[in-house]
């Protein structure tokens, strides 16, 4: 019974220095807890905490990331940033905001570019980090973070009166399928 | 030595033969072993004065090769310092160029410090000039009487764009084309000569949405086509423009382009998503000879100028598509003849998704001769579908003009109708090539039959 106890204890003790046992989360500007960044979860919009814009709905996103809106309300230029071509976060802006594939997005910045319509394109970055230093520095800027990516450096944008962590929030970076 | 190995190796058999003795006879046991141990250890067999003395020869010898490579690692920090000394004067600016970074972003600086280089080589927007080139190569031929089947050099196109100033951009369109130039009929210039024209040319001035103001020269926003493939043949789906939309030097009926001021921008209306466009300008060229540049750069021939309004809405509720109409007015001045007023109105309706193109335009071209009651109307149309199926893009396109025989401005044109009927495939990202089949219905001259050959691509 004693051996039992004691391997028990073992065993227990073992689980909390893996991090197999969960021992509490942490939560930063009434944010969900954070996953680890192979997990699936929601994709915030994020902007420069100085840009008074506080909600946009689907559709005024989706003009703005293809270009055809190119400025705030308060006349600055909008600068889209986007991830790198690959990266989860920006496939899955290009399915559910954008409703194009990575060529058809291109083109059609390369098309509006070459009409005039569109006034720049977007600027692109390696990381997460990247992208919220972008954000941070540029006033004009909008991009996106996967929820656990964000800080208080940046400003999210409510998606149709919806904050990333309220049900019905529609942008979601889904988790890598099994191998 | 050998006796305390031995008192040791008695005292261990003696506690393992009475198990029954008290535990404080094993401990005294193992502290005995501690105090034993560095005896033992320090009275190794074969340590003599003379293997000392080899010792601190080796010993020696080990610190002049150290000091040696302290000597150089000095040397190599000094030659560092110099460079970033070099560094630091050659790019000064560079340094002062880096944003100031968040204190709550800075996990990791290196990381952040080769994100922003990265950011820089990438931001495209930051160099003053971009340059995109687009260009074909075609294989051409048809039944009309005269022309022969002929390898021939598309148009090259140097697209090139600058950001000014976070309000200002530059944009203009250089080509370089060969053969002759056609001004309704007339030709100019040698077969096989390339020229040089400026086709875009273009300040632009973005207050925000609802208002951009242009000068310079551009495409006049007369329909859908004009202002959506300018001198591209890769961005169309077809091998060339309709008819009614070919440029002023290759037979073209309508004023492509203009030079002036325009504005232009959304117009707040919602869901509807209305927009407009105002233009003033030169006009084309009427009172020189025909042969002569059809588009006013430089000198305008009379005081009189071009406008024209274009509105159009791109509605939210079905996505990809465009209605829009547009009304032009101008004034010209052939020589030795009445001075002509021209109204061109055209509409336009077409739905544009990735997959899916449907195109439709149609318009009136109006010429009233001042001081008599002749009036001529040279309507036109098209109307192009095509569908995408992987790589491969299936299209067809019906088009039509008809200007009267006896039209003061292009006489040459007369009704021309017909089918075409084509294939795109998509090689790559870059590249396409496309085959496509022309059947013209011509007024008073026999059909001709067409065929042409294009790869074009952008780079």
């Amino acid at each position: 019974m004693r051996r039992l106890a004691l391997l028990l204890l073992i065993l227990v003790e073992a689980g909390c220095v893996s991090g197999a046992w969960p021992r509490g989360s942490v939560e930063h500007d009434g944010l969900p807890p954070q996953k680890p960044p192979s997990a699936g979860e929601n994709l915030a919009i994020i902007v420069n905490r100085d840009n008074p814009v506080d909600n946009l709905s689907t559709a005024e996103l989706r003009r703005i990331f293809l270009g055809a809106r190119g400025h705030w309300t308060s006349g600055r230029r909008i600068t889209i940033v986007m991830m790198e071509p690959g990266q989860p976060e920006r496939t899955a802006i290009l399915r559910q905001i954008c409703q194009m594939s990575e060529s058809e997005f291109s083109n059609h910045f390369l098309h509006g570019l070459f009409t005039g319509e569109v006034l720049v394109s977007p600027k692109t970055l390696a990381s997460p980090v990247g992208v919220r230093e972008f954000v941070f520095n540029v006033p004009g800027a909008i991009g996106y973070l996967r929820v656990s990516n964000v800080d208080s450096s940046v400003k999210i944008v409510r998606i149709d009166e919806h904050l990333p962590n309220e049900k019905g929030y529609p942008f979601h970076v889904p988790a890598p399928a099994a191998k | 030595m050998n006796f305390c190995v031995l008192q040791l190796s008695n005292s261990f058999l003696s506690v393992k033969a009475n198990r029954s003795r008290p535990l404080a006879q094993g401990l005294l046991f193992l502290l005995g072993l501690l105090v034993v141990a560095p005896i033992v250890c320090a009275q190794q067999p074969g340590e003599t004065p003379g293997s000392d003395k080899e010792t601190m020869q080796l010993l020696l010898k080990r610190i002049s090769l150290l000091e040696a490579k302290v000597k150089k690692v000095d040397e190599l920090e000094a030659r560092i310092k110099e460079l970033e000394a070099v560094k630091s004067q050659l790019a000064p600016a560079e340094k002062t160029a880096v944003p100031a970074q968040p204190t709550v972003a800075s996990e990791n600086e290196s990381e952040s410090a080769g994100e922003r280089a990265m950011s820089e080589r990438m931001d495209v927007s930051k160099t003053l000039l971009r340059i995109r080139g687009f260009g074909d190569v075609n294989l051409h031929g048809d039944t009309q009487k005269g022309d022969t089947t002929a390898f021939t050099l598309g148009q090259l196109n140097l697209f090139v764009t600058s950001d000014i100033s976070e309000k200002f951009k530059f944009l203009s369109e250089i080509i370089f084309e060969g053969g002759p130039d056609n001004i309704y009929g007339i030709t100019r210039g040698e077969n096989n000569t390339f020229s040089v024209d400026v086709e875009r040319y273009l300040v632009q001035y973005s207050y925000n949405d609802y208002l951009n103001i242009s000068a310079g020269r551009w495409h006049t926003a007369i329909g859908y086509y004009n202002t959506a493939y300018h001198h591209s043949t890769w961005f169309q789906t077809t091998t060339g423009r309709p008819f009614l939309f070919d440029f002023e030097d290759r037979g073209g009926i309508l004023p492509i382009h203009t030079v002036g001021v325009s504005a232009s921008g959304s117009i707040p209306s919602g869901r509807l998503g209305l927009h407009y466009v105002a233009e003033v300008g030169n006009g084309r060229a009427s009172r020189s000879p025909l042969n002569q540049e059809p588009v006013q750069n430089v000198i305008d021939e009379q005081n009189h100028k071009a406008y024209n309004l274009a509105l159009f809405a791109r509605p939210e509720a079905i996505r990809g598509l465009q209605v829009g109409f547009s009304a032009y007015r101008d004034l010209l001045a052939p020589a030795n003849s009445p001075k002509i007023g021209e109204t061109i109105l055209a509409a336009h309706a077409v739905f544009i998704r990735p997959q899916f193109e449907w195109l439709n335009e149609a318009l009136v071209d109006r010429h009233s001769v001042f001081g008599t009651s002749q009036v001529f109307n040279t309507p036109g149309f098209y109307s192009q579908v095509s569908k995408q199926f992987g790589s491969y893009r299936p299209y067809f396109r019906y088009q039509y003009v008809n200007a009267a025989n006896t039209e003061p401005i292009f006489p040459d044109v007369r009704l021309r109708h017909g089918p075409s009927v084509g294939l795109r495939y998509d090689a790559s990202e870059s590249v396409a090539l496309k085959l496509q089949y022309d059947y013209t219905a011509l007024r008073g001259q026999a059909a001709t039959n067409g065929l042409a050959l294009q790869v074009g691509f952008t780079f």
